[in-house]
């Protein structure tokens, strides 16, 4: 029986190193080490790049990563999600060195960002990097949602993706909230308020997610460092996994073409078209990874 | 059919136990990790609440006309982010209330929870911002919020006024255990909208 | 999409990708010159609007209005506008996790195979609608006016009465211009085209429905109350309100009673219509 060709089972870079997911793909460095090694041996490695690829075997991996076909008629719209993932990477630089200043308690929160902004070198600059960041983030991220909407993206085989997009927009979201009480000023704490009571009115667990939030029923000692804990532990953890697996998606599937562009096949491959795969019906073409063959 | 990954001369049986076993005991020192940092994460849930009376002033102080803006402390150990302040009046015959009580008003609009000002000119609580507006006496007279203000119980120690634990009211102004703002009061909301371990008894009324 | 469908995507994709140009250098060149964009405006912005510190967070405040950071004013917005108590948690919980979980399924329930976005207009259209709906909401959220602020440009002998207005909670039930409650009471940007000084001053001290009595305004603070009603009998709904005759009319009836029953309410029945009583401006004072 005749299948459909795998989603990223081939990446169109004719006899290129083939997916990531083969590490057995035929590549001179990776395929027989015991061999290159009674060859290589001999001579010290030359460089200091050929000493690391010689124990690490990462040139398939970067090969297959970076010299993959991107579509033809892809454009400016296609930076966006990199875009983004840039945003977040100055977030978290900036978060890293704002953390250094920063007391998440509720007596010393407020004078410690006004010493961190006020006598610390630079400490307005990267403060206001990290707010203005934030906002900047955000809007990537809607845009970068937008565009796969209308370019149709988040369609076969792209679905999953699309929900692991969904989950980071959540978590962008969250960011957002959490880092907004960390200055310590008005809006911080009536946002904050708000925003705890807003998950308290879900009936019959409400209640108790937002004494958890809280770390008990009233705005306390520890609620500032829960919230410190989440928004610079647990989310960009959970964000920097997510990330890992929409980037391994991106390349697994490859980027899509635009959708005003359209192939013209060639009369000799209409023809072929396998018609058992059709009659039987069954999804086996979209179920099975790429790992057959 | 061989399952994947099989090899010549595999025993399904001892494949069988290694997989189980491995899957349990993998589950088994995750769950040792998980579960106390969950429990060490949700415990302020089950905190009891300990009963703290405040003094705000003698009983002059106060007259059944209009509120007097007070501030109590309602977290200790963490400065001015534990305080809160509170109107506080004494009970008007009008009202049909005992003029030798007290009423305590919480600032925390039953909304979401912002700061509500008692405006004196309209003799309105009001909040400022998704437009709730309250009575005189904490009901609901427009806007969003579910239920009328929150309230202190309030004592008489000493020829002075002291405030204690907060409680929510019904719309019958019937004093049930402290929500959290944006919950609904009485009727089948009790349920919905269950009380918490960490709020105090509410007042016998 | 059924299997055929599938099969020819993939096979024309692959079509396209030969076509192609690698990754590396050409689509990386394009990535760092945006990165350099986003750096660029994180910079600028960092630099022309700073990091200043708001207030320190006060717990005991009763006069701070609180508003969110942009990105929350669609949310905000959402729950200003949906008043019934009992709708409110379809505003906080119900609609966020409604728009999450279409959001989330979207390529499940979305089967239709075209990616063109011309040529599946319902998609299109509903998406377009999701963003001018949130780009709607943002604004109405962002120009929010504070309920303790009146923003409306009057002559300078109204500000006095603009300040009591402002301070006797009036905002709490009245729309001024863009400050204020849309309801439950009428919107008053042109209140004083429509009733004159002594029929306002015997609104006040009436109190129709359920507006409270500022009666004990009129009687202990004369000065306050004369003021209030000539600010609110000069406005007409222009910016810049006529001076002069009103104010002179105003401050001089207050104590008549010559307001008739009839239109000491005149629009009780249609206080949720905000947005129609800006547009229907033409009556002139």
């Amino acid at each position: 029986m005749r299948r459909p060709p795998k989603p990223g089972h081939s990446n169109g870079n004719g006899d290129a190193p083939a997916a990531l997911e083969n590490g057995d793909a035929p590549s001179p460095v990776t395929d027989n080490p015991g061999k290159r090694l009674t060859t290589g041996a001999k001579d010290a490695p030359a460089d200091l790049v050929g000493w690391v690829d010689e124990r690490m075997g990462a040139t398939s991996f970067l090969t297959a990563m970076l010299m993959r076909k991107v579509p033809k008629g892809t454009n400016w719209f296609y930076t966006l999600g990199s875009a983004t993932l840039f945003a977040f990477v100055v977030q978290a630089i900036t978060g890293v060195f704002l953390a250094m200043y920063y007391t998440p308690s509720p007596v010393e929160a407020y004078a410690s960002i006004t010493h961190l902004t006020n006598d610390v070198f630079l400490g307005e600059f990267v403060r206001g990097m990290h707010k203005w960041g934030a906002s900047v983030m955000v809007i990537l991220v809607f845009v970068h949602m937008a565009r796969t909407f209308f370019f149709g993206a988040y369609k076969y085989p792209r679905e999953l993706n699309w929900v692991i997009g969904v989950v980071l927009l959540i978590l962008t979201m969250v960011m957002g909230f959490t880092g907004y009480l960390l200055p310590f000023d008005q809006r911080s704490y009536w946002a904050t308020i708000v925003g705890v009571n807003i998950n308290g009115t879900g009936p019959i667990v409400g209640p108790y997610l937002s004494d958890f939030l809280r770390a008990g029923p009233e705005f306390g000692a520890t609620t500032l460092s829960r919230f410190y804990a989440i928004h610079m532990l647990l989310v960009p953890g959970a964000i920097i996994a997510m990330i890992g697996a929409h980037l391994y998606l991106v390349v697994k599937m490859g980027t899509t073409a635009p959708p005003w562009m359209r192939a013209d096949l060639k009369p000799k491959d209409a023809r072929r078209e396998p018609v058992e795969a059709i009659a039987d019906g069954s999804a086996n073409g979209a179920s099975e990874n790429g790992n057959a063959s | 059919m061989k399952p994947v990954g099989y090899f010549e001369g595999e025993s399904m049986t001892r494949r069988r136990v290694f997989t189980l076993a491995g899957g349990a005991l993998g589950g088994l020192a995750g769950a040792g990790i998980i579960l106390p940092a969950l429990g060490f994460a949700v415990a302020p849930i089950f905190d009891q609440p300990e009963e703290d009376w405040q003094p705000v002033g003698p009983l002059d102080d106060f007259v059944p006309e209009t509120y007097v803006p007070r501030v109590i402390t309602i977290v200790q150990g963490i400065g001015e982010a534990g305080k809160t302040t509170v109107y506080v009046r004494r009970g008007s015959t009008d009202l049909g209330e005992d003029p030798d009580s007290y009423v305590a008003i919480s600032t925390r609009c039953a909304h979401l929870g912002c700061p509500v000002r008692f405006v004196q000119a309209a003799g309105n609580f009001i909040c400022p911002c998704h437009g709730g507006v309250y009575g005189f006496q904490g009901e609901v007279i427009g806007g969003p919020p579910v239920r009328p203000l929150d309230r202190f119980q309030t004592r008489v120690t000493d020829d002075l006024v002291e405030i204690g634990p907060r409680y929510s009211v019904t719309s019958q102004l019937e004093p049930v255990r402290a929500r959290d703002p944006g919950e609904f009061t009485g009727g089948v909301w009790e349920y919905l909208y269950p009380p918490r371990p960490s709020t105090a008894a509410p007042p016998s009324s | 999409m059924n299997n055929r469908e599938k099969e020819q995507y993939l096979r024309e994709y692959e079509v396209m990708k030969k076509k192609g140009k690698p990754f590396f250098p050409y689509a990386v060149m394009k990535d760092s010159v945006m990165a350099c964009v986003v750096v660029g405006v994180i910079i600028f912005m960092s630099l022309y609007l700073g990091a200043e510190q708001g207030p320190k967070a006060d717990p005991t405040t009763t006069t701070y209005v609180p508003r969110p950071e942009w990105y929350f004013f669609f949310l905000f917005e959402l729950l200003r506008v949906i008043k019934p108590p009992e709708l409110v948690p379809i505003a906080t919980i119900g609609v966020p996790t409604i728009a999450m979980v279409l959001l989330l399924l979207l390529p499940f329930y979305d089967r239709n195979p075209e990616r063109n976005p011309l040529k599946r207009p319902i998609a299109s259209i509903a998406g377009i609608m999701t963003i001018i709906a949130m780009a709607f909401l943002t604004f109405l959220g962002a120009n929010a006016g504070s309920p303790t602020d009146i923003e409306i440009d009057v002559a300078p002998e109204y500000e006095a009465g603009k300040l009591v207005a402002a301070q006797s909670g009036c905002l709490a039930c009245h729309q001024f211009g863009e400050n204020g409650n849309n309801g439950p009471g009428p919107k008053l940007t042109e209140i004083g085209a429509r009733l004159n000084p002594a029929a306002i001053a015997r609104s006040l001290e009436i109190g129709p429905g359920i507006m409270p009595s500022y009666a004990t305004m009129a009687e202990d603070e004369p000065e306050k109350f004369r003021d209030l009603v000539a600010f609110l009998a000069s406005l007409n709904g222009e910016e810049e309100a006529s001076t002069g005759e009103v104010g002179v009319a105003g401050s001089g009836s207050v104590e008549s009673s010559g307001g008739n029953p009839a239109v000491v309410e005149p629009d009780a029945g249609s206080s949720a219509d905000g947005a129609g009583a800006t547009t229907d401006s033409g009556a002139t004072p």
